[in-house]
C-alpha cells in the first residue's frame, strides 16, 4: 500500500489528462531490468543453495527461458535482485510500475495489459478475486510455500493463499519528536488533539483512507464504519485539528521529519526508519486504538501469458534469502519465515520494522471498505480539504 | 547669432552624435545654430542622413542634444520633458493611434492637457474643419485614404495650438498630385493659424514652394539659410548650388588678373554675378545654371554636342568643353541647328557665373 | 477589408495538409472529451473502479446535493466552493502574471533584435525541466529552512523564519511561476509588433509615461494580454501540483478532487461530472473573454467591426 521511494500521488496522470495540463516527469513506464545499484548484501550463494534442494517437487514447472512481465509499485524491488533472478533462471524480466492500487486495477480492467505477476495490496486482492481478475495458482502449494509465516497464511483477503503470496507488510502509525512535544504520544486521540503541543508542526499523509481510518479509531469507532453518527464526530475532530496541520502530503515525509521541519507526522514505518537514520530523536508510535497493518502480495492476473514463469518467480521470491534481500532494499518486513537471518542487523532489530510482541495485537489488517463507507470517507475528506 | 525678439525658436550650437554598430560615432548634428522667426514657415532641406530630422526630434524633445541650447519663445526647453513642450509634430508615418477614431486621435492631446470636455469637443471640431475632415470623426485611421490620414495627423497636432509645429517629411508618402495639393494646403494652414511651421524635406521643389526661409543641411551642418529665391540664386557652396536646382560646376583659374575656364578661355567680366565673391588667386570653382549656358549652332563651332533632347518646349543639351561637360537648356525657338553630334559655340549669360565654396 | 480577401484564400490548394492535425485533434482531444461526457452520465461500477453502462444523472445531482452526515438530503455548496476557490486562485494567478509580464514583455520588445532572441529564449528555459521538479524546487526555496528564510534570518532582518511553504501564498507563487511564460510570450509577440513611433507621438501630444502605457501601449498589446489571460487562467484552473505540494494539500482545487474520484474515492462518474463542470467553466470564461474583447473593440469602431464580419 505504501512505498517510500519515489512515490507519486495516485491519479496525477488521470487528473492531468482530464483537466488538460501537460508536463510531468515519468511515473513508471516499461523498463527491462538491468543496471542500477543497490546496497543489498550479497546472499545469493546461500539463497540458491537453500532453494535448490527443495526445487521441482511434483509438477512444479522448471525454468525454460522466456519472459516475465512484472507490474509492481514504483521502486519496490531491488534491481540487483531481479538481475540475479534473471541469471539464475534464464528468464527475462520486464518491469512496469504503478502508483496506486486503483491505477493498477483500472489498467487491468481496461484489458489489453499483458502482465504475468502483479503486486496488489490486501484489500485489493480480495476485490480482484471477487471481480474474477486473479488466477487460482495456489502459491501455498509451491515448493517455497512452506515458508509463509503462519499469520500470513489464513488472511482475510485470501484464506489458504489460493491466489496470492505474501511480499512486504508494514504499518501506518505516528512519528514524532518527543524532545519537542515535551511528552509522550501514544494514541490517535493525541495525534488528532486540537491542543496538541505539536500544533502548527503537524503533517499527515494525503490519504483519505488512512487518515479517516485513524480518525474513526480516535473517536472510538471502527474503520469502514457505515454509521453516519460516527462521521459526525470524525468531521468535528478533523475540523478542530485542521488549524494545527501544516501539511497534508504523502511526498517528502522523510525529509520533513528528518530535518525537524514538522514535529509529528502520520507515517509509514518503512519511511520512518529512513527518517530516523538522520534524526535519532524520532519515535514511532503504535497507537493504542489500533493501527492498520497492510500487506502487499504477488498474484497472477487472468490472461497472463507466462503462467509458468510467474509461478517460478513467485516461488523464487518466497525463498527466505531472496525476500530477505528484498527487505534490505525496501526497508519493510516480509511475510516469509526465516528471512530475518538474511536481513541487515539494524533492520531486524528496529521496532518500527519488526512489530514488537506487545504491539502485535494492535496491528490488524483492515478489509477494504464498502462503497457506502468509501462515499462517506470521500465526503468527510473533501470537506476537510476544502 | 543672437535670438531676436521675434524668434519663435532659437537653436544655438546644438550637437548630437549617435554610436555606430561598429563602435564608432556619427555626428548627426555638428554645432548647428538657427533662428526661426515667429509665425514663419521654415523648411529644413537636405539629403537623407544630413541631420535635419535629428534636429526636428531635438526640438520636439524625442532626442536630447549632446550640447547646445534650444529656446522656445525665449525659454530654454532642451531640458524640458517632451510632454511639457508647447511643440507638436506631424510624423512622417503620421503615427495615428489605430485603436482610436479620428475624433479620439485629435482629442488625445487635449485630454492630456486635462481641458474640459466641452472645450475639447469644440477644439476637435475646429481642427477637423481646418483640415476639411468634418464628418469623418467617427472613422478609424485604417478607413481613411493616405491624404485623409495626413490631415488627421495635422489636425491632431494643430488642435494643441502649439508655439511651433514640426512636420517631418509630411508629404513623402503621398503621390505627386496629392503632394502638390497638400503643399498649398499646408501653406494656407500656416497662414491661417499664424503658427510657426518647421518642415523637414529632402525635396527641393517642396522647400522652394512652401518655405518662407530654407535651411540647407549637409553632413550635420547648416550650409546656408535664406529665402528660397536667394538660396537658389546665390548658392554659397558647391553643395547648395548642386542640390537646389541644377548647376554646372566649372573649374576657374586665375590668369593674368582675369579668370579663365580651361578649354574655353578667358571669362568676360560681365559674365560674373555682381555680388559673386571675388575669385582671388589660384583654382576656384564657379557655378552656372544650365539655362544661363547659351549655345549657338554652327558647323565650325568649337565644341561637340554630346546629347541634345527636346523636353517640352526646351532643348536639353550636353556639350563637351575641354575635360568637362556642360549642361545647357534653352527655349526650343532659340535652338535651331543644335543636334546630337553637331557642334556649337558656348557663352555664359551676363551676371550668371558665381564663385562658390568647394 | 483587405484581410478578408486573403484569409479565405490562404492554403486553399492544400486543404488535405490539415488532415493529420485534424485526425490528431479528433482522436486525442475530442475523443477523450466525449468519453468523459459519456462517463458522467453512467453509474458506478461494482466496487467503484470503472463505470457501469446504466444511464443516470446522479453524478450531476451529487455536485449540488448531498445527504448530510445526519442523514438529510439538502443543497451542499462544498463542490461549488471548491470550484470557486479554483477560479479565485486562477484569476489571482492570471492577474499577477499579467502585472509581472507587461514590463518584462515591453522591456524585451524594446531591446535590439539580437538581444530579444536571447531573452525570449531565456524566458522559455523553465520548460526544459518538468513542472513536477520545478514545483519541488519551490518546496525547497520557500521552506522555513530554505534560502529566503535563511538569508532573512541570517542577515538579522527576521528573528524567526516566516512560514511561507504550505500557505495559499506558496500556491500562488508556484502557479505564477509555472504559468508566467504563457503570459510573457503572447504579450511580447504583440509588443514586438507595436510601432513605438506611436508612443513617441503620444509623448509629443503631452502624454506622460504612465498615460502612454495605459492609453497607447496597452490597447495595442491587448490581443497578447487576452491570449495570455486565457493561456494562464485555463491551465491554472486545472492545477494539481501547486496546491498539493506548495499549498500543503489544505485547500483543494478542482483537479485534486477529480484525481481523488478516480483514485481512493472510487467514483468515476462523479469525477467525470466534475471534469465536465471544469469544461463548462472554461467555456464560460472563454465566452466572457470574447465578449469583453469584442465590446472594447467595438467602442467607437462600429464600422470597422462591420467590415470585418
Amino acid at each position: 500500500m505504501k512505498r517510500w521511494k519515489n512515490r507519486r500521488q495516485s491519479g496525477i496522470l488521470l487528473a492531468l489528462g482530464l483537466t488538460g495540463i501537460m508536463a510531468l516527469s515519468a511515473c513508471g513506464g516499461e523498463t527491462t531490468v538491468g543496471g542500477g545499484a543497490s546496497s543489498a548484501p550479497a546472499s545469493s550463494a546461500a539463497g540458491s543453495e537453500a532453494a535448490s534442494p527443495e526445487a521441482p517437487a511434483g509438477d512444479f514447472p522448471t525454468p525454460n527461458g522466456g519472459e516475465l512481465n512484472l507490474y509492481n509499485w514504483t521502486d519496490y524491488i531491488s534491481p540487483d535482485l531481479l538481475k540475479r533472478f534473471e541469471s539464475e533462471t534464464g528468464i527475462t524480466v520486464n518491469l512496469d510500475n504503478f502508483d496506486s492500487n486503483e491505477t493498477m486495477l483500472a489498467k487491468l480492467q481496461a484489458g489489453g495489459a499483458n502482465y504475468d505477476v502483479i503486486v496488489p495490496s490486501d484489500y485489493m486482492v480480495a476485490q480482484m478475486i471477487e471481480l474474477g481478475l486473479l488466477q487460482e495458482v495456489d502459491p501455498a502449494s509451491f515448493p517455497n510455500g512452506q515458508y509463509i509465516k503462519p499469520e500470513f497464511m489464513d488472511v482475510y483477503f485470501d484464506p489458504g493463499r489460493k491466489y496470492s503470496a505474501p511480499y512486504m507488510y508494514g504499518t501506518t502509525g505516528i512519528a514524532y519528536d518527543p524532545t519537542k512535544t515535551g511528552g509522550e504520544i501514544t494514541s490517535w486521540a493525541a495525534f488528532f488533539d486540537a491542543n496538541s503541543p505539536a500544533a502548527g508542526k503537524i503533517g499527515t499523509l494525503n490519504d483519505q483512507v488512512e487518515v479517516i481510518h485513524a480518525a474513526l479509531r480516535a473517536t472510538g469507532a471502527q474503520p469502514c464504519s457505515t454509521n453516519r453518527e460516527d462521521y459526525v464526530k470524525v468531521e468535528e475532530l478533523l475540523a478542530g485539528w485542521k488549524p494545527g496541520v501544516a501539511v497534508i502530503n504523502s511526498d517528502g515525509v522523510i525529509g520533513r521529519m528528518a530535518s525537524g521541519e514538522q514535529t509529528m507526522h502520520m507515517m509509514w514505518n518503512g519511511a520512518f526508519t529512513r527518517a530516523q537514520a538522520d534524526n535519532p530523536n524520532l519515535q514511532y508510535v503504535y497507537p493504542a486504538e489500533g493501527i492498520t497493518l497492510w500487506s502487499d502480495n504477488f498474484a497472477v492476473p487472468v490472461g497472463a501469458q507466462n503462467v509458468d514463469n510467474a509461478k517460478i518467480f513467485i516461488n523464487w521470491m518466497m525463498d527466505p534469502a531472496n525476500i530477505g534481500e528484498a527487505t534490505n532494499f525496501v526497508g519493510y518486513d516480509n511475510g516469509i519465515t526465516g528471512s530475518s537471518e538474511f536481513m541487515t542487523a539494524d533492520l531486524g532489530a528496529n521496532p518500527a520494522v519488526v512489530i514488537p510482541d506487545e504491539f502485535k495485537a494492535l496491528a490488524a489488517p483492515v478489509p477494504g471498505c464498502s462503497v457506502e463507507a468509501i462515499d462517506l470517507y470521500d465526503q468527510v475528506w473533501t470537506n476537510f480539504k476544502k | 547669432m543672437a535670438a531676436t525678439e521675434a524668434s519663435a525658436l532659437s537653436i544655438r550650437n546644438v550637437s548630437k552624435a549617435f554610436p555606430t554598430p561598429e563602435g564608432g560615432e556619427v555626428k548627426a548634428l555638428d554645432d548647428v545654430s538657427l533662428d526661426v522667426a515667429d509665425g514663419s514657415f521654415m523648411v529644413l532641406l537636405g539629403p537623407s542622413g544630413c541631420g535635419k530630422t535629428t534636429l526636428l526630434r531635438c526640438i520636439a524633445g524625442l532626442e536630447s542634444p549632446d550640447s547646445g541650447e534650444i529656446d522656445l519663445k525665449g525659454t530654454r526647453i532642451d531640458d524640458v520633458p517632451v510632454w511639457k513642450r508647447r511643440v507638436n509634430t506631424v510624423f512622417q508615418s503620421y503615427a495615428l493611434f489605430p485603436h482610436m477614431t479620428v475624433t479620439q486621435n485629435v482629442a488625445f492631446g487635449l485630454q492630456m492637457d486635462k481641458l474640459p470636455k466641452g472645450e475639447i469637443a469644440q477644439k476637435v471640431d475646429r481642427s477637423l474643419e481646418l483640415v476639411r475632415l468634418t464628418g469623418l470623426g467617427g472613422r478609424r485611421p485604417s478607413q481613411l485614404s493616405g491624404g485623409q490620414q495626413q490631415r488627421v495627423a495635422l489636425a491632431r497636432a494643430l488642435a494643441k495650438e502649439p508655439e511651433v509645429l514640426l512636420l517631418d517629411e509630411p508629404l513623402s508618402a503621398l503621390d505627386l498630385k496629392l503632394r502638390r495639393g497638400m503643399q498649398l494646403e499646408l501653406k494656407r494652414l500656416q497662414q491661417e493659424t499664424h503658427i510657426t511651421f518647421v518642415l523637414v524635406t529632402h525635396d527641393q521643389d517642396e522647400a522652394m514652394s512652401m518655405g518662407d526661409r530654407v535651411a540647407v543641411f549637409n553632413e550635420g551642418r547648416i550650409v546656408q539659410v535664406g529665402e528660397p529665391r536667394e538660396v537658389y540664386l546665390r548658392p554659397r557652396t558647391r553643395f547648395v548650388a548642386d542640390f537646389i536646382g541644377e548647376a554646372n560646376i566649372v573649374d576657374v583659374i586665375t590668369e593674368g588678373g582675369g579668370a579663365a575656364i580651361t578649354g574655353w578661355g578667358a571669362i568676360p567680366g560681365e559674365s560674373w554675378a555682381a555680388d559673386s565673391p571675388a575669385i582671388g588667386d589660384g583654382r576656384r570653382v564657379a557655378a552656372v545654371r544650365p539655362e544661363d549656358v547659351m549655345l549657338t549652332a554652327g558647323g565650325d563651332g568649337r565644341f561637340p554636342i554630346i546629347d541634345a533632347t527636346f523636353i517640352g518646349g526646351d532643348l536639353h543639351a550636353v556639350v563637351q568643353v575641354g575635360d568637362m561637360t556642360l549642361a545647357a537648356r534653352q527655349p526650343a525657338a532659340d535652338a535651331t541647328g543644335l543636334s546630337t553630334g553637331g557642334r556649337c559655340d558656348v557663352a555664359f549669360r551676363a551676371g550668371s557665373l558665381r564663385i562658390v565654396e568647394d | 477589408m483587405a484581410r478578408r480577401s486573403t484569409s479565405g484564400r490562404a492554403g486553399q490548394g492544400t486543404w488535405w495538409a490539415g488532415l493529420p492535425g485534424l485526425a490528431y485533434l479528433v482522436a486525442l482531444v475530442l475523443a477523450p472529451l466525449v468519453i468523459i461526457v459519456i462517463f458522467s452520465f453512467l453509474s458506478r461500477a461494482k466496487l467503484g473502479v470503472g463505470v457501469k453502462w446504466e444511464f443516470t444523472v446522479q453524478p450531476y445531482v451529487e455536485l449540488f446535493y448531498s445527504e448530510s452526515l445526519s442523514g438529510e438530503r439538502s443543497f451542499d455548496p462544498t463542490y461549488l466552493q471548491i470550484f470557486f476557490n479554483s477560479v479565485v486562485y486562477s484569476l489571482i494567478t492570471a492577474l499577477v502574471c499579467l502585472v509581472l509580464s507587461i514590463p518584462i514583455a515591453l522591456w524585451i520588445a524594446t531591446r535590439p533584435p539580437k538581444w530579444r532572441t536571447l531573452l525570449v529564449f531565456l524566458v522559455t528555459i523553465p520548460f526544459w525541466t518538468s513542472l513536477l521538479i520545478r514545483t519541488y524546487a519551490f518546496v525547497i526555496i520557500l521552506n522555513d529552512n530554505g534560502p529566503i528564510n535563511g538569508a532573512l534570518t541570517g542577515l538579522g532582518i527576521l528573528s524567526e523564519p516566516i512560514p511561507m511553504l504550505y500557505t495559499p501564498f506558496a500556491t500562488i507563487v508556484g502557479l505564477v511561476y509555472s504559468f508566467l511564460p504563457f503570459m510573457i510570450l503572447p504579450i511580447y509577440a504583440s509588443a514586438e509588433r507595436f510601432d513605438f513611433r506611436l508612443a513617441e507621438a503620444a509623448y509629443d501630444l503631452g502624454a506622460t509615461k504612465g498615460r502612454v502605457l495605459m492609453r497607447i501601449v496597452l490597447p495595442a498589446v491587448r490581443p497578447g494580454i487576452i491570449a495570455g489571460l486565457i493561456l494562464v487562467f485555463i491551465p491554472a484552473l486545472g492545477s494539481f501540483l501547486a496546491p498539493e505540494l506548495l499549498g500543503g494539500g489544505k485547500t483543494s482545487m478542482i483537479a485534486n478532487v477529480i484525481a481523488a474520484q478516480f483514485g481512493a474515492s472510487r467514483n468515476w462518474p462523479f469525477g467525470a461530472a466534475l471534469s465536465v463542470m471544469v469544461l463548462v467553466i472554461v467555456m464560460l470564461a472563454l465566452v466572457a473573454f470574447a465578449v469583453v474583447a469584442r465590446r472594447s473593440s467595438r467602442r467607437g469602431s462600429q464600422q470597422s467591426l462591420e467590415s470585418l464580419l
